[in-house]
């Protein structure tokens, strides 16, 4: 194939080094004995790591963001699966426009949805910043929701539940035994991508702050735009050997080419 | 369809519609048009200001090159490495798909962050171009530093949007153009990049709507010397608290996603409608 295919082989080659060679720059900073951002580190040490676990700010909001994750990843699934449900299978009138309302959260600019909910319900409606985080992330996945879960319905045959019930089965029993089974990588998929953008999210998530209240990658990028010693380099490790353990358990339970193959 | 079904497939709707109006329609829409300490003909004249500023301008103009830009290399390096993937051997596919796909899995922060130990006045970079006698180089808090982080941040994206279009290719096709004699070049750009083309097109809408609102890369990378659309629209708020201003910014920024969202939702029908 790189023989075959001299050019796009380059081109590829540098799209994979834009997007991982400054994530492994900074796993090569976390590691440093030094006290700058600098590559190659000064000499090797694990202080930042400690640095890091004792900083009592990143681990409050750590608490904070997994919260808000799961609360809101549960809160898109619950209102956003009955809704697609209902779009593919409800013959509902309006249904590319009722579709396209769902999308819209996805192309609204984040931070203007952020000062949005800061104005009318924090401020306005005196709502706690964990309460209007957990609302403005469940208005933020419910269009993943929707669609993930829309797309494992729109590719199974409709056929399959009009079988059941002309065998005798009931709606509540079709909907356990042939629909839900159906949805469920869909399901899965859509829980996984929904828990990760929320617990990845800064644009929504940074006004959305009160006292002692944040998400950690908002008082993350409070602490790089004050310091650049390398306690962020070593979170981002600690994140990052996370995100693998999710990643390889993702490509074992479901396999990626499937997620995201159509 | 009997009735009480339909009634039932309603009402599963209700509750998703409902928290869509109360917590993103009803709130967006009144800070957009009348925010607190502010009505709509307020909005209006701050809109006014910002379109004619001679200040203001050149931000608008900058948020719209960073997003052109940053969408014509994620095409360039992006639709490629999709190719060479979904025509790669099954046990490779998955696992450079895996690769491309896990820096969306971390934070923007971490992977913004990496840029400053490269572009920065002792980085990487600086370092290399000293060594070759060139002098110190200082990229960080340019207009070019801010499109390298977003392309970092969004070449995942045009990456599987062109997979899922190329995925779904018939490899056949390739076989009979090269069968009648065409290059290898000519077939990817008559037969597997006209094929692609709404794969490429939704990356490309993905890419450009996400470069113009984004928001850590550009205050990282660029800071308040090279401000775009939503670092102004930040500074608005939490420097200057001027909330009728920060709305008309956020006005232009909603407009200019919600116009190539259009534009991008017309051309993929037309292309639906022709092929």
């Amino acid at each position: 194939m790189i023989l075959r295919r001299p050019l796009l082989s380059l081109l590829s080659a540098i799209a994979f080094t834009v997007m991982l060679g400054p994530v492994v720059i900074l796993l090569g900073v976390a590691f440093t004995a030094g006290s700058t951002l600098t590559f190659p580190p000064e000499g090797l040490s694990l202080r930042w790591f400690a640095a890091a676990v004792e900083y009592r700010p990143f681990i409050d909001t750590l608490g904070t963001s997994l919260v808000v994750a799961v609360a809101s990843t549960l809160a898109a699934l619950v209102l956003g699966v009955p809704a697609t449900l209902a779009l593919q299978r409800g013959a509902v009138p309006g249904r590319a426009v009722v579709e396209n309302l769902f999308m819209t959260p996805i192309i609204v600019p984040e931070l203007v949805l952020g000062l949005a909910l800061f104005q009318q319900f924090m401020v306005g409606l005196h709502i706690t910043a964990l309460g209007t985080l957990i609302i403005g992330h469940t208005v933020l996945l419910l269009p993943y929701a929707v669609r993930v879960v829309g797309a494992s319905l729109a590719l199974a045959d409709p056929k399959l539940e009009e079988a059941a019930r002309g065998l005798g089965a009931g709606p509540v029993r079709t909907f356990f035994t042939v629909t839900l089974p159906v949805m469920r990588p869909g399901i899965i998929s859509a829980t996984i991508l929904a828990f990760i953008t929320s617990l990845n999210n800064v644009p929504l998530s940074l006004l959305l702050t009160g006292p002692g209240v944040a998400t950690l990658p908002v008082e993350m990028l409070n602490y790089v735009q004050s310091s650049f010693d390398p306690v962020v380099a070593a979170v981002s490790v600690i994140l990052l050997a996370l995100s693998v353990g999710v990643a390889l358990l993702t490509e074992r339970l479901v396999g990626f080419n499937k997620v995201f193959g159509r | 369809m009997d009735v009480t079904r339909r009634v039932t497939m309603r009402v599963l709707l209700l509750p998703g519609l409902a928290v869509l109006l109360f917590a993103f329609l009803y709130p967006v829409a009144l800070t957009l048009a009348a925010p607190p300490d502010g009505d709509p003909a307020t909005v209006a004249r701050e809109t006014g200001t910002l379109l004619s500023d001679p200040h203001l301008l050149p931000v608008i103009a900058r948020s719209i090159r960073v997003a052109v830009m940053t969408t014509l290399i994620c095409l360039l390096l992006g639709f490629p490495t999709a190719y060479l993937v979904s025509r790669a051997p099954a046990r490779w596919s998955g696992k450079l798909l895996a690769l491309a796909i896990f820096p969306l899995m971390l934070n923007t922060v971490v992977r913004t962050y990496g840029w400053i130990a490269v572009l920065g006045g002792n980085g990487v970079l600086s370092t290399a171009s000293q060594a070759l006698g060139l002098g110190r180089v200082q990229l960080l808090y340019t207009e070019t530093a801010i499109v390298l982080g977003l392309v970092q941040l969004f070449l995942p994206l045009m990456i599987l949007s062109s997979y899922s279009s190329l995925s779904q290719q018939d490899p056949r096709l390739e076989d009979a153009a090269r069968g009648l004699g065409a290059g290898p070049g000519r077939v990817f750009r008559q037969v597997v990049f006209p094929l692609a083309l709404p794969g490429a097109l939704v990356g490309c809408t993905l890419v450009f709507a996400g470069s113009i609102t984004a928001f850590t890369t550009p205050q990282l990378l660029g800071g308040s010397r090279e401000r775009i659309l939503s670092t102004l629209l930040y500074s608005r708020v939490n420097v200057s608290l001027d909330w009728p201003s920060a709305s008309a910014v956020a006005l232009v920024m909603t407009v200019l996603v919600l116009a190539v969202a259009a534009l991008s939702g017309r051309l993929s029908k037309r292309g639906s409608t022709t092929s």
